[in-house]
């Protein structure tokens, strides 16, 4: 290790310290240890001496991190710049993980190094706990209508759901636990699973809404549909899109065939919205479905999608996303999904569509709806 | 094909002739509606001059007249639905739908139907009707040709009623190779004008440039084709982007300035990327660059978008053919905009459906 590698990294350390930081705090209900622009310009000015790309893009912004005070004045990246190029503080041969976006049929694939998971794990256990378990009072059945980390081990998000399993849920097999393999829904195990659960000790099934749509198409096909009644308490998290893995659902009716399927109350069912690009999570709030909750450690802006300033309070902009624990990516990040702040945190409104053609040259948005 | 007509080959080419004489007297007679035409399309003046000048599709050979009526089939009626184009395109779908039929219905493109509206006026042919508004469910017989985005052309053929032909042509791109033997200062010169027409709005538009060769080889193409379109906005400045088009432009070129370099100016952004894959350029004069080292890696980088690339061109045309796709028509750089009116511009032409059935 170069001596300039060593003292970044200890850098990278001391401000993943910090970070951790706010969660610990979060999670004793104390209050955040220091304010989250202190660290928010911090980790951009990091960010900027270690990352030539994102000083490329604060030149040409015209921002000098070096005199910032706010979070809001730290250029956020496009999650397209993750496609083109490494977005990260440290050296390849570092990265303990790289997680990838699903992606399209077209072009590259977004990518996420990290020299440590252990910010990410922290906060994603921290707030994934508050949201789905804060009132359990028995470790639950963990079933995820999702594939194993063996079977995807660059998705953040099935490793995010691991972790939930492991630190949330009770012991179990991978083969009681994960219920896609090798891209097949195990629908007679699944079922099987269900039916074999303690009827007084609460399941939490996490899945991405095209996997329970795969689930309530098979079930459809069947001539007897199974009862798949959870026992009381039970939770169910769906996360994601579809992007042609499954026919589209409107996510309030997904969320009321879920309830109906699973035997629970709509309000069981929580919606979680993250990326690859990030290190945090959101999860809409109960009682108020589609009102998305940020931890102290993230915000989410909605900007302008050409001058990217905030926009006016209650009105819809594009999604840019500050995030305390992307110590070694991006402090901010411009997603390209449609928000709105109301009362308690954002609503999430959808993909932004893009430019309609005024010609018949091909929009994005088609190309990318592959 | 079932003939529907008696129409002999030369009624339908003397259809076409006198059409592109109408086309002719409306280029002399631009000024009526050159203002108008850059309302519609927000071109500048001379953006809407340069595609009247140097884009419309007035000077046609008797092989290409031939082609275009062999290529247009024969129908009884032909709608002509105009929702997305370039504003000279109503001249070849209204030229193929003539040769196609002796009776030509047209609804021009809401945003922009100035140019169809001017043809079907000076040609006095009274077989060519325009409206205002066409109910695809009431069509009974003919063809409908449909231009506009695939979902806009799913939603007709869905529709239409049994029997009656949609033709669907879909949105699409171009793409410029560049040999590893070009001169580039004359490449990036002959693609500035590629660029430059329609301000890329066009399905021939370049969005996407290989370089084949080196990254430094590429750079170099990049910092040329940014000073050729220096040069032609002095001409041809772009006109005004919508906020959408702009805000996708802003998007894009944040994401080649974090990856690579975006060499920027008032009226274009040329994106350089090292080492990696390209992504479609947003409309409105941005154009992504990237090194392919070698023909196979070209290939490759043309792949995931083959089914959207309708125009390539190249300093080599004869050497690109072999890594285009093969339904794209290959030209010259400097020549993507200006393809023979031959036949649909588009020939990835799927094959017409009949709907409903």
């Amino acid at each position: 290790m170069t001596l300039v590698n060593a003292a970044s990294e200890r850098a990278s350390d001391a401000l993943h310290v910090r970070a951790r930081a706010f969660v610990a705090a979060f999670e004793a209900g104390v209050a955040m240890p220091e304010s989250f622009d202190a660290l928010a310009c911090d980790l951009a000015r990091f960010q900027a001496t270690q990352v030539e790309g994102f000083a490329r893009l604060c030149r040409a912004r015209g921002v000098d991190v070096s005199l910032i005070d706010r979070a809001h004045h730290v250029p956020a990246v496009p999650t397209d710049a993750f496609k083109l190029t490494r977005v990260a503080t440290f050296a390849h041969e570092s990265s303990v993980v790289t997680f990838r976006t699903s992606g399209t049929t077209v072009g590259a694939r977004g990518a996420h190094s990290m020299r440590t998971t252990l910010t990410y794990d922290a906060g994603a256990l921290a707030f994934g706990r508050w949201a789905l378990a804060r009132d359990l009072r028995t470790r639950p059945a963990v079933i995820v209508v999702g594939p194993s980390p063996n079977e995807a081990c660059d998705s953040s998000l099935t490793h995010m759901i691991a972790l939930f399993a492991c630190a949330l849920g009770r012991l179990a097999p991978a083969g009681d636990t994960y219920f896609i393999e090798a891209g097949e829904l195990r629908v007679d195990a699944l079922c099987a699973r269900i039916a074999g659960l303690d009827p007084f000790v609460p399941a939490l099934v996490l899945g991405t809404s095209f996997g329970f749509v795969h689930l309530l198409d098979a079930l459809r096909a069947r001539a007897h549909t199974p009862s798949l009644a959870l026992p009381k308490g039970s939770r169910i998290m769906q996360t994601g899109g579809f992007k042609g893995r499954s026919r589209e659902v409107d996510a309030d009716a997904l969320r009321r065939e879920l309830a109906e399927l699973f035997a629970v109350s709509v309000s069981a069912i929580v919606s979680e919205y993250g990326m690859t690009e990030l290190s945090s999570q959101f999860y809409d709030a109960q009682p108020a479905p589609g009102v998305f909750v940020e931890p102290p450690w993230a915000r989410v802006v909605p900007v302008d999608p050409e001058t990217l300033a905030p926009v006016g309070s209650g009105e819809i902009g594009i999604a840019r996303i500050e995030d305390l624990l992307n110590v070694d990516s991006a402090l901010a990040v411009l997603a390209a999904d449609r928000v709105r702040r109301v009362d308690g945190g954002f609503e999430l409104l959808g993909r932004a569509t893009g430019a309609a053609p005024r010609g018949c040259s091909i929009a994005i948005d088609e190309i990318l709806s592959e | 094909m079932t003939p529907h007509t008696r129409r002999s080959a030369a009624d339908r080419t003397d259809a076409v002739r006198a059409l592109l004489e109408a086309a002719r007297t409306v280029v002399r007679h631009r000024s009526r509606w050159a203002d108008a035409i850059a309302r519609t399309t927000g071109l500048s003046r001379e953006g809407v001059e340069l595609g009247f000048t140097r884009h419309l599709e007035t000077d046609v050979t008797e092989a290409e007249l031939d082609a275009l009526v062999a290529a247009a089939g024969d129908a009884s009626v032909v709608h002509v639905v105009l929702s997305a184009n370039v504003f000279t395109a109503p001249l070849r779908a209204i030229a193929l739908a003539r040769a196609a039929a002796p009776l030509v219905v047209v609804r021009p493109s809401r945003r922009d139907p100035v140019l169809a509206r001017a043809l079907a006026e000076v040609s006095r042919d009274p077989a060519i009707t325009i409206v205002d508004e066409l109910d695809v469910a009431a069509i009974s017989t003919g063809e409908i040709h449909v231009y506009g985005r695939d979902e806009t052309i799913a939603l007709l053929r869905t529709r239409a009623r049994a029997g009656v032909v949609v033709r669907g042509h879909g949105a699409g791109m171009g793409v410029a190779i560049v040999s590893p033997s070009a001169d580039l200062a004359l490449a990036a010169e002959a693609l500035a004008s590629d660029v430059v027409a329609f301000d890329q709005r066009g399905c021939l538009s370049p969005r996407i440039v290989i370089a084949v060769g080196d990254d430094p080889r590429a750079a170099e193409l990049s910092r040329a084709l940014h000073e050729a379109l220096l040069a032609i906005a002095e001409r041809v400045p772009r006109g005004v982007l919508t906020p959408d088009e702009r805000a996708e432009g802003a998007r894009w070129v944040d994401a080649v300035t974090f990856a690579g370099f975006a060499f920027r100016a008032a009226d274009h952004v040329v994106g350089f990327v090292p080492r990696v894959a390209p992504i479609v350029a947003p409309t409105g004069r941005h154009v992504h660059v990237c090194a392919a080292s070698t023909e196979s890696a070209a290939r490759a980088y043309l792949a995931p978008f083959a089914r959207w690339i309708v125009a390539v061109g190249s300093d080599d045309p004869e050497w690109a053919s072999d890594l285009a796709p093969p339904h794209a028509r290959v030209s010259a750089l400097g020549a993507m905009q200006r393809p023979p009116l031959d036949g649909p511009v588009d020939r990835r032409s799927p094959s017409p459906s009949r709907a409903s059935l």
